[in-house]
């Protein structure tokens, strides 16, 4: 589904096809939910809150601005949500984010076993980037993951294109220093 | 191996790692339960306008009817670049101010207006203003070089010649039209 078809589907939406809405709900609710998850660690949380950033989404249709991709918009969106629940939680980020690897169903895993035999330097990777403070961790998720341009990712996390960068670059710093200290240890 | 070469392999493999990180599937039926906490939208027509025009639209043409276009494009301007050519050189169409002048004398009209040639005989193009201390109903227009036919319109109803016109012409219905010459130099009162 390209930006073209998007916007053809928010148009229907907005001229009150409801049901239109649930393409957008099948093409990120997979992102969004493991946004929420990484940031609350809770399954049942995260199925909750992504449902209300879908919802809230639609209920702003209005404001989204044809011409720019929805799944940025969707996703600052998303994360405000996220932020929000923390701020009413005030809970430690770290224990969401080992409970985050952990809520990872067996079936969802991707292959672990070949991971461990044939990329081993990627897992690490995942240990090391979901360990990261949230602000470096959804940087380099959004340049890396999802292939946003950093001034979408500068608009989602609502900072300046420069700081979009200055983020990517330190969390790969950071990435960097841990990944080679955990394999120095192994 | 330089050091640089060792941190590209290493931004490699954390990019790669970041790529296959490995997700979890929503729940069972949750796009189902989102769709079923929305109520329909009910778009105002002010919407329906500004959704109609960001639609986008295809245009298609063939080559054909491009050239077509393309040449009744050329002729319209090959024509307005003559036409303007012409307007410049011979200054016919030179505009003069003319000032009409009807004094009221009596008649306590609620309006009054030039109609004309130059004007289509359209009463709303060229409604007089009344001067109370002249006790005059004026307009003040401008009209290209020539001779122009023209009549007041009192009350919108009355059809009245301008008594002060130093020509009239038959109209062919029975009523003679006032004519103003326009020099194309001089300002003209009437």
């Amino acid at each position: 589904m390209n930006k073209n078809r998007e916007e053809e589907i928010i148009r229907e939406v907005l001229l009150g096809d409801t049901q239109a809405f649930e393409y957008l709900v099948h093409k990120y609710q997979r992102p969004v939910y493991n946004l929420m998850l990484r940031n609350t660690g809770e399954a049942e949380m995260a199925a909750d809150l992504s449902q209300e950033a879908f919802v809230r989404a639609y209920q702003r249709l209005e404001t989204f601005k044809m011409g720019n991709r929805f799944f940025p918009w969707l996703y600052s969106l998303s994360l405000n949500l996220a932020r929000d629940w923390q701020r009413k939680k005030s809970r430690d980020r770290h224990v969401f984010v080992e409970n985050a690897a952990v809520m990872v169903r067996d079936q969802d895993k991707v292959d672990t076993q070949a991971m461990l035999n044939n990329h081993m330097d990627g897992t690490k990777a995942f240990e090391v980037v979901m360990g990261l403070d949230q602000k470096y961790r959804e940087a380099l998720i959004l340049r890396f993951r999802h292939d946003f341009s950093m001034k979408e990712i500068a608009s989602t996390l609502g900072i300046t294109i420069s700081g979009a960068k200055m983020r990517v670059s330190r969390g790969l710093d950071m990435v960097r220093l841990q990944f080679q200290e955990v394999s120095d240890d192994r | 191996m330089t050091v640089n070469d060792e941190k590209n392999i290493l931004d490699d493999m954390i990019i790669k790692g970041i790529q296959s990180l490995p997700e979890a599937e929503p729940p069972e039926g949750f796009s189902s339960r989102v769709m079923a906490g929305l109520e329909p939208k009910n778009p105002s027509v002010w919407t329906r306008f500004c959704l109609w025009l960001i639609e986008p639209r295809s245009v298609t043409f063939t080559p054909v009817r491009m050239a077509s276009v393309l040449a009744t494009a050329m002729v319209l301007l090959a024509i307005g670049f003559f036409a303007l050519d012409g307007f410049e050189s011979n200054g016919d169409v030179r505009l003069s101010t003319v000032r009409f002048v009807l004094k009221d004398a009596g008649m306590n009209a609620r309006s009054v207006a030039v109609i004309g040639s130059f004007n289509g005989w359209d009463r709303e193009d060229a409604v007089m203003h009344f001067d109370q201390d002249a006790g005059t109903w004026v307009l003040e227009t401008r009209l290209p070089s020539g001779d122009h036919e023209y009549m007041f319109l009192v009350d919108g109803q009355k059809l009245m010649p301008d008594p002060k016109a130093q020509m009239t012409r038959d109209d062919g219905f029975g009523n003679r039209n006032s004519i103003v010459f326009v020099n194309g130099y001089h300002e003209q009162t009437l």
